[in-house]
């Protein structure tokens, strides 16, 4: 378990404004729609 | 008169089917042949393992969806395949054995013109001793399995808030498993869940994986572009690890599974073992046991399948090395090369190598991600089928075959770390091309305009909307055919 303990506890920490950024209604209502506009751009290409 | 049967009606066969009664006129016949009474939404038995959904929110009755769009429905199991035709037959034809309680066992076959082999995995629990719920392990591939696994979490759950300390292993059942964004879904949402009911200090959470390093999901990794930086999946499933205080076993083969321990091997060739209250661990795929003859009734199994099971389509399948691998050795039209009215889709076709890079163990162990091939790329496979059959019932044999490449399919993964409409979380991950493309792409293989990463909860919303647009599409209500696959 050590090859992915000691790189895990080395990987980057969210601040506590990153994690309350993740939560926040309004902020990630933009995001809903940002990343769904941005993942249907991606998805149609390779659509028919 | 044309007839088109489908074997299976998993996200490609059912979207096959759909699309070819759409398009089809009504003279054509769409058959399609599955021994499942119901559809699944399988991204979502996540929630059903850990009772965040009930079975019924997850899948649908089949017949009566069949029923109302004129396409004939066969409750059955496909058994072999005569491309050639053979006695008493003008046409080529699938043996079936019928699963529908009314006429349980009972033998058929089906002429066809063409065929679309959609049949999806074999579970192979058997792989791996010990694996699956007949044997030490929980699984949440199937809507009941995912229901046994809601009540021995509910089970640990209890024992944790009486103060037992528990120990809850997630991940991979084999070290040439696929489906880890499904393992690392369910490790979260447990781990959510935990932290829920209160009682999260007092339980080990490890996922236990065959992947080289976190973050690979069996497609090599990915690079995104963060705030400024271009930064790896390793990096930020990392992160979301640390985080949450999830531990992690990398390069692992799990041998086999006695009651509360499991032995695994690593890639150095090293061999533990792992002690558990709680384990799910998914199996690794192979083709089901579908046959083929020919005229003759010689059986032509081995050449129209890979040793895999996974039928052979229009890849490249001669051996390369890792640096010799291309973006062109994946199919792009899904057409047997032996007959050109037959297809293979969704992880029914033989892939022609991994994405991830290859890896063996000292003692020979393959320790290596199967590549993915479902969810979206297999809705994609069978639309692309449906429309080159299409295409040739309408214009004629020689019309040319739709394509769409993994090497030129986007993919969009949106992984559940916990449910609920406000506190909720997921990991949204797109990827372009799905197979990387160094030519093209030169350094990461993809496209870092399409490919990204973002965690919050608003990629919970959208993993819930994709189980509300998809049970919609897939029950071919008004305007299925605009959602895209």
């Amino acid at each position: 378990m050590d090859n992915a303990e000691s790189s895990i506890s080395k990987a980057p920490l969210p601040t506590e404004n990153t994690l309350r950024a993740r939560k926040n209604v309004l902020l990630q209502g933009w995001r809903f729609i940002a990343l769904n506009i941005r993942m249907v751009k991606m998805i149609l290409k390779g659509h028919h | 008169m044309a007839r088109v049967v489908i074997l299976g009606a998993g996200i490609s066969g059912h979207t096959a089917a759909l699309h070819l009664r759409r398009m089809l006129k009504k003279e054509h016949e769409v058959i399609v042949v599955t021994p499942n009474s119901k559809w699944n939404w399988i991204p979502s038995n996540i929630w059903v393992g850990v009772g965040k959904m009930t079975v019924d929110q997850v899948t649908f009755a089949l017949a009566p969806i069949y029923r109302r769009k004129g396409i004939q429905f066969h409750q059955a199991l496909g058994v072999a395949i005569h491309p050639e035709g053979g006695p008493g037959h003008t046409k080529a034809y699938v043996d079936i054995t019928y699963t529908d309680p009314t006429k349980l066992g009972e033998k058929a076959t089906i002429e066809y013109d063409y065929l679309i082999n959609a049949t999806g995995p074999k579970l192979n629990f058997a792989a791996t001793p010990g694996l699956g719920p007949d044997g030490n392990t929980v699984s949440v591939c199937t809507p009941a399995h995912a229901v046994e696994a809601s009540k021995e979490f509910k089970a640990i759950v209890e024992k944790l808030k009486q103060g037992q300390r528990q120990t809850l292993v997630i991940g991979v059942g084999h070290g040439t498993c696929t489906c880890e964004g499904a393992a690392f879904e369910y490790t979260f949402n447990v781990e959510h869940e935990l932290r829920q009911a209160g009682v999260r200090d007092l339980a080990d959470v490890i996922y236990l994986t065959n992947e080289f390093e976190l973050g690979d999901f069996g497609v090599g990794g990915m690079t995104f572009t963060q705030s400024g930086f271009e930064t790896t999946s390793k990096i930020w499933t990392e992160s979301l690890f640390r985080e949450r205080g999830v531990k992690a076993i990398l390069q692992a083969h799990v041998e086999k599974i006695e009651p509360g321990v499991i032995y695994y091997e690593q890639i150095d060739g090293t061999k533990n073992t792992l002690n558990f209250d709680f384990a799910m661990l998914l199996p690794p795929f192979r083709g089901v046991d579908l046959k083929a003859f020919d005229a003759k009734g010689q059986e032509i199994t081995d050449q129209m399948f890979a040793p895999s099971g996974f039928m052979k389509v229009d890849a490249n399948y001669v051996a390369k090395t890792f640096d010799e691998w291309r973006a062109e050795d994946w199919p792009s039209t899904y057409q047997s090369p032996l007959y050109a009215n037959v297809f293979g889709v969704g992880i029914a076709f033989a892939p022609p190598h991994p994405i991830s890079m290859p890896r063996k163990s000292p003692n020979g162990t393959v320790i290596t991600p199967s590549p993915p091939r479902t969810g979206m790329p297999s809705g994609v496979m069978g639309k692309t089928a449906a429309l080159t059959i299409a295409d040739r019932i309408a214009k004629g044999v020689t019309a040319p075959a739709h394509v769409a490449s993994m090497a030129n399919m986007g993919a969009a993964c949106i992984a559940s770390a916990g449910s609920g409409m406000r506190n909720g979380s997921a990991a949204a991950m797109t990827m372009y091309p799905v197979v990387p493309d160094f030519q093209r792409f030169p350094g990461v293989g993809r496209s870092k305009q399409d490919t990204f990463g973002e965690i919050g909860l608003a990629a919970h919303w959208i993993k819930y909307l994709l189980h509300v647009m998809f049970i919609y599409k897939a029950k071919a209500l008004p305007g299925w055919y605009l959602i895209p696959e």
